[in-house]
């Protein structure tokens, strides 16, 4: 946490330093006389407060009470032999209740991390969440329900440990571009979630680079054993895990109708144009063919091919793929 | 510094009284403010303002028993603190770990812990093997809605350029985008809204605790696009090949899972209520899915194909 001071907030208000410092001296002192005495270190370790910082506050509270202010009205607050006394602060009996922001930085994290494969559901997350969603008056999954993605749990474990031990996995990959499986040898360097999907991040021996691969489509992984090859580590910086498309990616032009306008919100697309019919003129960066037949085939005939890069195939290229899946039916 | 004393001194003023005090008795027991009447109001509205952003609750009310009407203000206890809610210490270090591990982009809120008495101070995450989360993405209205989720009120949003009011229930995160799962006061209806289409701006309305929430969890999104619909369920067989079969698997859940060949197929059983969901499930597995059965859903996919095919 920051110290204390000016702190910008990101929605654009700063808070005034006089406004922080109250917010926290509102939940200190009803701490402090809570508890007997508790020790100077152990107050500023809580409420992230320098001794010279506490010392210049409790001046502070030593001088508010309630009107006609005499001593009896007085909060009196004192550092003795290391320890912090406040007493006679009734009116600040509790901390304030928790904001919207503050309750839900506490229940989405909470809940998110809930979500992460072996996170004990009955464990101190759990009980804490309860607790604190039972003061806000509901249960936590009443209020916020993170789903992090699906994963394989073993498998999960597994490159989770083989990670923190920096040893080298055999993995069974179905990669989704070249539409098949292949077994890669790996150093794995994080477990990772992002936009609801599950990836492990590491060196891929077989492609001789950086690669994320989606851990729901590892179908097996093992620890090697018994490998001379050092282990390669994490880069300081290790790449972004979400697809990005680059420039020579081939594109496809498609006329959307009005009930496959999602594929624009689903894809990177670009060039958007807007018909009279409600439809939509797409161009969308293909990332392999597999990929290109599988949204058209989905789409049917909500989805006409206008322009194909010659790379992918050409016009007709839905015909042939209809073609090709219907014999296995006939 | 005589700022600090004063809004603890004009919060202690505040919580203490049981009648509401003026703006006139707040500035004589209250030590701080300037003499002048107008250099008064300034800070006094700054005053009310910097306690009001704390989330404190403070509305003018009418002084009761004086004549003419006389406005005064007071913050009642029971909505001001936060009750106990008796945290143990592994339990608040488990929280505040989650919290250190899992940033909502935009949100602020660690001033939390302080209100629950702080946290010790080695909580640290250990690095490698603990699995990342990616910061979660926010959007401008997460919070607003999560105060109406909380409070049971009612909201007011854009989406899709008209006017909406919901009661809300619940905010879900699935697929990597968030969602607000509530009753549609327009449409009589549970709906689930992407936050994403919402315009900026949303707003709470009406009092706290307006309505309950329903008995039964609310079904939410976790169903798959087979499942989303109001036809009577059929089960269908679908023969998926070896090299897709553990994701297709890890999709359906190990229930649906019917049949386990030696090459490396399997064949799963799936209740389906939605034709188009369904068929969008199996051609999305290209070359490596078949409907085996029932005849109407494989006949289904093989119209589909003929006819994206040209054929007869």
């Amino acid at each position: 946490m920051s110290p204390t001071g000016a702190r910008g907030r990101q929605d654009g208000r700063s808070r005034a330093s006089s406004g922080n410092r109250l917010q926290r001296l509102l939940a200190l002192v009803p701490w402090v006389a809570a508890h007997d005495g508790p020790h100077i270190d152990d107050v500023c370790a809580r409420f992230d407060i320098s001794p010279a910082e506490l010392a210049a506050d409790l001046d502070v509270v030593f001088l508010v009470g309630l009107y006609p202010f005499t001593p009896d009205q007085l909060v009196e607050a004192t550092i003795e032999d290391d320890r912090v006394w406040i007493r006679y602060a009734e009116m600040f009996a509790r901390p304030l209740r928790l904001q919207a922001e503050e309750a839900l930085t506490l229940v989405a994290a909470g809940q998110a991390l809930l979500a992460v494969p072996g996170t004990d559901p009955e464990g101190p997350l759990a009980r804490g969440l309860e607790k604190l969603a039972r003061v806000l008056g509901l249960e936590p999954g009443d209020l916020v329900d993170i789903d992090l993605g699906q994963t394989n749990e073993p498998v999960f474990a597994l490159l989770q440990d083989a990670a923190t031990e920096h040893r080298s996995v055999e993995l069974d990959y179905y990669s989704f571009g070249r539409d098949r499986r292949s077994t890669r040898v790996v150093d794995p360097w994080h477990v990772v979630t992002d936009q609801g999907r599950w990836y492990l991040q590491g060196w891929c021996h077989q492609a001789g680079g950086a690669r994320s691969f989606r851990i729901d489509r590892i179908a097996d992984a093992r620890l090697l054993s018994g490998r001379r090859e050092p282990f390669v580590a994490a880069p300081r910086n290790p790449p972004n895990v979400r697809y990005r498309p680059d420039d020579d990616q081939p594109r496809v032009s498609l006329a959307l109708a009005r009930s496959a306008r999602w594929v624009a919100e689903s894809y990177p697309v670009d060039n958007v144009v807007e018909e009279a019919n409600g439809g939509l003129l797409v161009s969308l960066p293909v990332s392999s063919r597999p990929f290109l037949e599988r949204l058209l085939v989905l789409l049917g005939p909500a989805a006409r091919v206008v322009e194909v890069d010659p790379s992918l195939g050409d016009r007709a290229l839905v015909a042939e793929v209809a073609a090709r899946l219907l014999a296995r039916y006939r | 510094m005589a700022k600090l004393e004063r809004l603890l001194n004009l919060t202690a003023a505040l919580l203490a009284t049981e009648r509401p005090l003026s703006a006139e008795q707040l500035r004589q027991r209250v030590p701080g403010y300037p003499e002048d009447r107008a250099s008064f109001r300034r800070a006094f509205e700054r005053d009310k303002d910097a306690l009001r952003d704390m989330g404190l609750p403070l509305e003018p009310e009418l002084v009761p028993g004086i004549d003419p009407p006389l406005e005064g203000y007071r913050i009642r206890q029971d909505q001001a603190f936060l009750p106990d809610p008796e945290l143990e210490p592994d339990e608040l270090a488990a929280l505040h770990l989650a919290a250190s591990v899992v940033k909502l982009e935009g949100v602020e809120g660690l001033e939390a812990f302080w209100k629950l008495g702080g946290v010790g101070p080695d909580v640290t995450p250990t690095d490698d093997g603990t699995p990342a989360v990616s910061p979660l993405p926010a959007d401008v209205n997460l919070v607003v809605l999560f105060g109406g989720v909380v409070e049971r009120r009612s909201v007011r949003f854009g989406y899709r350029g008209l006017e909406r009011a919901v009661n809300p229930y619940r905010l879900d995160f699935q697929r990597g985008r968030w969602y607000l799962l509530g009753f549609d006061l327009d449409r009589s209806e549970e709906r689930a809204f992407r936050l994403d289409r919402m315009d900026a701006g949303a707003r709470l309305y009406g009092e706290p605790a307006a309505f309950e929430r329903p008995e039964a969890a609310v079904p939410g999104l976790r169903l798959s696009p087979w499942q989303l619909g109001e036809e009577e369920p059929v089960i269908a067989r679908v023969l998926v090949d070896a090299v897709q079969a553990p994701s297709a698997v890890l999709q359906v859940g190990d229930e649906a899972l019917a049949e386990r060949h030696d090459d490396g197929s399997v064949v799963l059983e799936l209740a389906v209520t939605n034709v188009d969901g369904f068929r969008s499930f199996v051609l999305g597995l290209l070359d490596h899915g078949e409907v085996l059965d029932p005849p109407e859903l494989r006949a289904d996919v093989v119209s589909w194909l003929a006819d994206l095919a040209g054929l007869p």
